[in-house]
């Protein structure tokens, strides 16, 4: 799998399109907004989303920790979606992650959908520190680099007549947003309200994710 | 008329009134009053101006009359439009009101306020003038069997706009529903002139079944515009004729102009509005326009206060223009019912033909032009095919079924199989789709909690919707018509319509577009609504709409290959297309009507096969799809093509020499998967198929989510159903209607069948005459989405590496 890269903080980054981050020097890998379970709590309100969404997830994740074997993974917020989530989770997936959690540290950060649910063999962080950076789900007001999930990032492309939208990871000098790696989650323009109130105009790198390369605009 | 003493309709209770109006009953009034009076179900076909909409009522009020004062809902009438609803109601009112009879009648559509709903349940009217969709929703109400267990007729206006596609589906099942209430139902049809009647009548009779047919002797006059100037090769707005055009609005008193797209009727419009120096009062009327707007126009229409008004489909059905004079259709008709019912819109007498010209915009369309009126004058008409009935509705009528009461579903599927359309419908395929309502219906059961519809425990059969709150739901979702997703616009504080979201978002703040007639200056988008501005602008785009696009019909394209091919006629066109074809039969061959011509010439470094199958865009496109495959296989390193109505054209970089071995039956068989799933068509089918069948819920004003994300989330539910569970009765469903409907598959599937003994191949050394019109549309990208994306991402990151690269040099 190709990977982008991208200097953060002046540290070495890779960008998968699996939508997945890699930071080199500590053998870290960072995803984040997996949201496991969507299709179990829609399901509550009679909307019938293919139940298949947590395997999808799951598979993503551990096919991802076979190839790069990393030491830490950080899941920066939303990684349930809701307390029917945990539903979701069969015997077999939770034996699936012990067995990953053995070489791998998780380390799970709240999220705003998330904050409240535990898994046992879990423990979840309002975030974490390491050196100058900063990973919390949210934005927060810091002179520390962050690395941050929650807004499900996409950017639209206008080019020679044609516009197309597309999930993407972004940043600027200070902070770093993730896009979803969950399978049944939507997005927002990087441009509307909501992200620009926090991740101001100036000097966006952004890195579109296609079929099998994040590309660089 | 000679009057016929044994005529029973002498004694009708409105026999009063035709005479004091000195009208005299029609020959199909007197059969259909006797049809169904001895127990027929009935299809009346008639053109218009012939009493059609009081053919259906003659029964029933004979009936309310003989019943006296009779008490709740006797009659329902289903229009396909809301505003030929309250149209009938006025047709309806005067005879009663006049003659003083003691007979209630009302209308019920989606405009009706909640206040009388909810009387006209309490007290029910006798008669009720409704939609399919809100037949639907009475079918819903607990008590819909007590409502309608009285009724004695159904009558269905205009038949033969429900014949084919998902809404005859809807409608079909809830007429079934009707009978199972009140089994003595008697149901009577109401046509234009049809090809296949016998279709019709099995769709809708049971009882008895009987077709009255009246033919109309007087035949439309119907001409070709002759035109001085130089009729283009290629092309779709007609500009060429314009002053021409205009005169003739000039000649008559009244003049309706049909065009085939929206995109079309802003352009004509404007550029009427251009050489408009006798300032002529012209308006324009489509399907996007906002309501207030349309009434308007056509509320002057009928009152005789403009000149012209430029149309599209949105004013071909029903309603009556008495003062129109002439009829003049730009561009191609497509098909000969389409043809006819718009030239029926002038001189709605029946005594006067009605009066039409035909502006064709390409050399292809006169040809095709000649071909309409050939068939018209020999009363050929085209063929409805009648197809399968769709699964997702069966769904959306099970939840329905639900919202009235606990259900048996061995008696639903009975009842259901009686529709002509379910007839084949598998016991196997409607388990599926009661389990579609009840939880999604996966074979991963994980939903058991959630369930929307529950089995009785002491009945296994018996169905029962889990809480009052679900009814809710399939009200707000009910119907088969799924718009694409639309944004209004609005001028000031006044809203002009809609327009297709993705249309805008093509455009850029300051960026210019027509639309109802006036050149608008796009300022913002907020919250789903466009804002803009009166603009100057002399450079504008024209929004075009997906739905567009209008199929050629089988029996005109064999029409126009037919006249094709009769030389003899050639000397009585304009000298331009006598010129075009001899040409054509010098260089390269004119086919035969039962022959297909393919051509191979070199062109600029590529080589390039066209095949004239004249099977229709749709057909076209796909073969052209398939055949890109089939010449991969034959490395022939294909590049592109583009298709029209009548033929397809491929280019590829070496000569594909094997083209008679390529085409055939085998290609279709082969490649048709392939190519379902590598264009997005079976994906935007399925987006239908999920809100249809109420899987997700429809976008509605005041949602917040935008029509985007509705979009996007079905095409997410797609690719991961795709994956884990490919025989999904909705995946099921979609591929057949993408069979059905987008791909002409078995048309195609004819042409291919015995293609390999009638194709006519010339090799060429440069551009035939015939190839000329297609090889000027070759401008289009004819790449898959996934394909596009990532297309345009590339070329986006390689333009500004090299903008990087050249920044860094200097």
């Amino acid at each position: 799998m190709f990977y982008q890269l991208i200097n953060f903080g002046n540290e070495e980054f890779h960008a998968y399109p699996d939508k997945s981050l890699y930071w080199k020097r500590l053998n870290t890998l960072i995803v984040s907004d997996l949201h496991i379970g969507k299709s179990i709590s829609y399901a509550k309100n009679k909307q019938f989303l293919p139940p298949y969404d947590t395997k999808e997830i799951l598979n993503k994740i551990f096919v991802s920790l076979d190839k790069i074997k990393p030491s830490n993974l950080i899941i920066v917020g939303d990684l349930l979606h809701d307390v029917f989530s945990t539903l979701s989770l069969k015997d077999q997936d939770h034996k699936n992650l012990s067995q990953y959690m053995k070489n791998t540290d998780f380390i799970w950060i709240k999220g705003n959908h998330d904050e409240n649910i535990q898994i046992e063999g879990f423990k979840n962080l309002t975030n974490y520190k390491i050196d100058k950076f900063l990973f919390t789900h949210i934005p927060i007001k810091t002179s520390l680099f962050q690395i941050c999930g929650h807004y499900h990032p996409k950017v639209k492309i206008s080019h020679r007549g044609k516009t197309i939208f597309k999930t993407c990871f972004v940043h600027n000098e200070k902070i770093f947003i993730l896009p979803s790696f969950g399978i049944l989650t939507g997005g927002l323009d990087i441009h509307s309200k909501q992200i620009s109130d926090v991740l101001d105009k100036n000097n966006l790198s952004i890195y579109p994710v296609g079929q099998d390369k994040v590309y660089k605009l | 008329m000679n009057i016929n003493k044994s005529n029973p309709l002498l004694l009708h209770p409105l026999n009063k009134w035709m005479k004091k109006k000195k009208w005299s009953w029609f020959p199909h009034q007197i059969e259909t009053f006797h049809y169904v009076r001895t127990g027929s179900d009935v299809v009346v076909f008639a053109p218009t101006g012939a009493g059609k909409t009081l053919t259906g009522f003659i029964n029933p009020i004979d009936d309310l009359i003989k019943l006296k004062k009779f008490k709740g809902l006797h009659t329902l009438y289903i229009s396909p439009l809301k505003s030929l609803a309250n149209d009938i109601v006025r047709n309806l009112e005067k005879p009663i009101k006049e003659l003083d009879l003691n007979i209630s009648f009302q209308v019920r559509t989606g405009d009706t306020t909640p206040y009388i709903k909810q009387k006209q349940k309490q007290k029910p009217p006798n008669i009720l003038i409704t939609t399919p969709e809100s037949l639907a929703l009475l079918n819903s109400y607990e008590n819909a069997k007590e409502f309608f267990h009285n009724l004695k007729y159904i009558i269905i206006d205009e038949i033969h706009t429900f014949l084919d596609n998902k809404r005859a589906d809807l409608l079909s099942l809830n007429i079934e529903r009707l009978q199972t209430f009140s089994p003595n139902l008697q149901r009577i049809g109401l046509s234009a002139t049809l090809k296949n009647k016998q279709d019709a009548k099995k769709w809708l009779c049971r009882k008895k079944p009987k077709i009255v047919s009246y033919e109309n002797s007087v035949l439309p006059k119907i001409k070709i515009l002759e035109s001085k100037e130089r009729i283009p090769w290629s092309g779709h707005m007609a500009t060429y004729s314009i002053n021409e055009i205009y005169k003739e609005i000039m000649k008559s008193k009244l003049t309706i102009i049909f065009v085939n797209t929206r995109a079309q009727a802003e352009y004509m419009f404007k550029n009427l509005w251009l050489i408009n120096k006798k300032k002529l009062k012209i308006a324009v009327h489509h399907g996007s326009l906002e309501k207030n707007l349309r009434l308007k126009v056509e509320n002057n229409l009928s009152k005789g206060l403009v000149d012209c008004v430029v149309a599209t489909s949105s004013l071909e059905l029903g309603l009556d223009y008495g003062d129109v004079e002439k009829i003049i259709q730009v561009g191609a008709p497509k098909g000969i019912n389409r043809l006819l019912q718009r030239v029926g819109r002038s001189n709605h007498n029946l005594n006067t033909p009605s009066k039409a010209i035909l502006v064709p915009t390409n050399r292809f369309e006169f040809i095709e032009a000649k071909a309409a009126i050939e068939e018209i004058k020999k009363n050929n008409l085209d063929k409805i095919d009648l197809k399968e009935g769709s699964f997702d509705v069966v769904a959306q009528h099970i939840f329905a079924t639900a919202c009235a009461g606990q259900f048996n579903i061995n008696d639903l599927y009975k009842e259901i199989i009686k529709a002509y359309p379910y007839k084949k419908l598998k016991l196997n395929d409607f388990k599926q789709l009661i389990n579609l309502i009840q939880d999604g219906g996966y074979v991963l059961k994980n939903y058991d909690q959630f369930k929307r519809i529950f089995q009785l425990r002491e009945n296994k059969n018996i169905y029962k919707l889990v809480n009052k709150r679900e009814t809710r739901k399939y009200r707000m979702n009910v119907g088969t018509i799924i718009e694409n997703p639309m944004l209004k616009i609005k001028l000031g504080t006044k809203t002009l319509g809609n327009i297709e979201e993705v249309f805008i978002q093509n455009l850029s703040q300051g960026d210019s577009f027509i639309f109802a007639g006036q050149v608008l200056e796009f300022q913002s988008m907020k919250n789903n609504l466009v804002q803009v501005k009166r603009s100057k602008s002399l450079i504008s785009k024209i929004p075009s709409y997906s739905g567009g696009r209008m199929p050629l019909s089988t029996n005109l394209a064999n029409s126009v290959r037919a006249l094709l091919a009769k030389s003899n006629m050639w000397d009585l066109y304009p000298e331009q297309i006598t010129q075009w074809l001899k040409r054509q039969k010098n260089i390269s061959k004119i086919p035969k009507k039962d022959e297909y011509l393919v051509e191979q010439f070199p062109r600029k470094k590529n080589f390039y096969t066209v095949i004239y199958t004249f099977a229709g865009w749709h057909a076209n496109q796909t073969l052209g799809f398939l055949l890109l495959r089939g010449f991969k296989e034959f490395n022939y390193k294909p590049l592109g093509f583009v298709a029209n109505d009548y033929a397809i054209v491929l280019w590829s970089l070496k000569e594909a020499k094997e083209i008679k071995t390529i085409l055939n039956l085998g290609l279709l068989d082969k490649h048709l998967d392939n190519y379902l799933e590598e264009t997005s068509i079976v994906k935007r089918l399925f987006r239908d198929n999920a809100i249809i069948s109420c899987l997700i819920e429809r976008r509605l004003p005041g949602m917040e989510k935008t029509g985007k994300q509705v979009l996007f989330s079905s095409d997410l539910i797609y690719t991961v159903l795709k994956k884990n569970e490919p025989d999904h009765i909705l995946l099921k469903s979609s591929y057949e209607d993408a069979k059905k409907n987008m791909i002409d598959y078995d048309r195609l599937r004819e042409i291919l069948k015995k293609i390999d003994k009638k194709i006519i191949f010339k090799k060429l050394t440069s551009i035939s005459p015939l190839a000329v019109p297609i090889i000027l549309e070759i401008n289009r990208e004819n790449l898959s989405k996934k394909e596009t994306d990532e297309y345009i991402l590339e070329d986006l990151e390689n333009e500004i590496l090299k903008e990087a690269n050249v920044l860094s040099i200097n």
